[in-house]
């Protein structure tokens, strides 16, 4: 507990949730700009579209902004060469999982502030019915599970590496394959913690080549894809505490 | 003393891996172009043209802008480390020659880069057995894509000077990058600086010459490029550098 404090006494005066907050304007910006004017259609199917475009928008942004923020916590050490004397007085795995866990606050607080402009468009907007909590609420699991296990992954590697450079680069990688994951083949998508913001669709769309109509809705949770990211999440924790921990610094 | 200085900034990219960068981020948006272009031949019939506009695309929204983010955030790395922006400050250098050599430096760099793209694109070409001959304005598109890209440089090395991180230069240049691509479909892509390079590079309409006038494109680069460049160099002049 106190090594959490400390780690967000670290963050103090940084401005951690400026780019944050940067990116998520842009990202909302982008999202619901093509959203303004919907017709009576449209807005009947406003919940399953909008949970539909989000999770490409995420698979895009997110992974580059879980490489800075990883990259920010991870740097203020290596740039002090903190992790010297920092040993000395605190347990190593439990500055890992300060770590950590600050950056997961920012995450989860990046991804509430997102769902709930989210929300709040829909009601403004008029989309049909009340928002279906059952179906926000698996898209935010998803979400939230995809967008902690790559800012582990990136913690990881930003933690080991002291050249940042090859954690961005990972990361800007990772967005790539987030938004190309839309297209792999289901089978191939598994392999990549950055494609599960599209192996955990729970909507689905229908494009109609002769109408130039598209039908958006719900389909079931995909729960053994999200047993398999929580699997890679324990996995990638476990190896990445043991490396960190055992690291000469 | 500006050539001592580039020599000296080179020296400081010894041992980099920034190789690494400049090596995988364009061989990965040249295999996705590719893989797209290949995925729609019904659609796209022009060639070595079609083929363009999907390597372009990737790499002038995505990739182009946030490499140069990490060869800015990168040249200023070893600065912001270990309190050596004391000794850069204390050399008999002025701080607008050093801050030119660093800006000269990162622009060779997008040059190679711009370079690895060509040769990337007419081996894609070639595998993806394009018989056409390849298209001569392609020397154009590299080269005006290098000059956008320097001006990119130049903002993206302010962010780097008054922003002591390296991720945040390199998030810069891809929201840049992300925020480009509508300014260029709304029409005003010769007033912001990160469109500049869809344009210069014809992403969208590869053909001759391009969707603005070349003035307006000089122009508008050049003060952008000297924005860039005057702000860094004033910030560096007056508010100085923090090492703690």
């Amino acid at each position: 507990m106190r090594s959490l404090r400390m780690e967000f006494f670290k963050c103090k005066r940084r401005r951690l949730w400026l780019p944050l907050l940067i990116m998520l304007a842009a990202q909302l910006a982008w999202g619901l700009y093509s959203m303004r004017d919907l017709s009576a259609r449209e807005l009947q199917q406003g919940w399953a579209t909008i949970l539909y475009n989000f999770p490409m928008l995420n698979a895009m942004m997110t992974p580059v902004i879980d490489a800075v923020v990883a990259s920010r916590m991870a740097d203020i050490e290596h740039k002090g060469q903190t992790l010297k004397l920092l040993e000395t007085v605190q347990r190593t795995g439990a500055l890992f999982d300060a770590k950590f866990l600050c950056g997961a606050f920012y995450m989860t607080l990046y991804l509430i502030a997102q769902l709930a402009v989210i929300i709040g468009f829909g009601v403004v907007n008029g989309f049909a019915g009340s928002p279906p909590i059952d179906k926000i609420g698996e898209y935010f699991a998803a979400t939230w599970l995809t967008t902690i296990t790559i800012l582990l992954l990136q913690l990881v590697l930003s933690l080991l590496i002291q050249n940042q450079m090859i954690g961005m680069i990972i990361g800007l990688i990772g967005s790539f394959i987030g938004l190309f994951s839309l297209f792999f083949p289901p089978s191939f998508q598994k392999f990549f913690v950055w494609a599960y913001y599209a192996v955990l669709y729970n909507t689905s769309m229908d494009w109609d080549a002769a109408t130039r109509i598209s039908d958006y809705y719900f389909i079931g949770f995909n729960w053994a894809g999200f047993l398999c990211l929580a699997l890679y999440f324990v996995a990638i924790y476990a190896i990445g505490r043991i490396l960190f921990v055992k690291k000469e610094v | 003393m500006f050539i001592r200085s580039v020599r000296a900034e080179f020296l400081k990219l010894r041992r980099s891996f920034i190789w690494l960068a400049m090596l995988a981020l364009p061989v990965l948006s040249a295999g996705l172009g590719t893989a797209n272009y290949l995925n729609n031949l019904g659609m796209l019939t022009e060639q070595w043209y079609s083929l363009w506009t999907q390597h372009a695309l990737f790499y002038c929204t995505l990739f182009a802008p946030a490499l140069t983010g990490v060869y800015c955030a990168y040249i200023c790395r070893l600065e912001h480390l270990n309190r050596n922006w004391n000794a850069v400050m204390t050399q008999p250098v002025p701080v607008g020659t050093m801050l030119a050599a660093k800006l000269t430096v990162v622009s060779v760099m997008t040059a190679l880069t711009q370079l690895f793209i060509g040769i990337l694109f007419i081996i894609s070409g070639k595998i993806a057995g394009l018989t056409a001959p390849i298209p001569f304005e392609l020397v154009y598109w590299i080269l005006r894509g290098w000059w956008a890209l320097t001006v990119q440089a130049s903002l993206l090395l302010c962010v780097a000077l008054i922003i002591r991180s390296f991720a945040v230069p390199v998030a810069a240049g891809i929201l840049g990058g992300f925020c480009g691509l509508p300014a260029l479909v709304k029409g005003f892509g010769v007033f912001f600086p990160f469109s500049l390079l869809e344009l210069g590079m014809c992403s969208h309409n590869p053909s001759e010459p391009m969707d603005c006038s070349a003035a307006g494109f000089l122009i508008s680069s050049c003060l952008y490029l000297l924005l860039g460049f005057s702000v860094s160099v004033l910030w560096m002049r007056k508010q100085d550098v923090k090492t703690t």
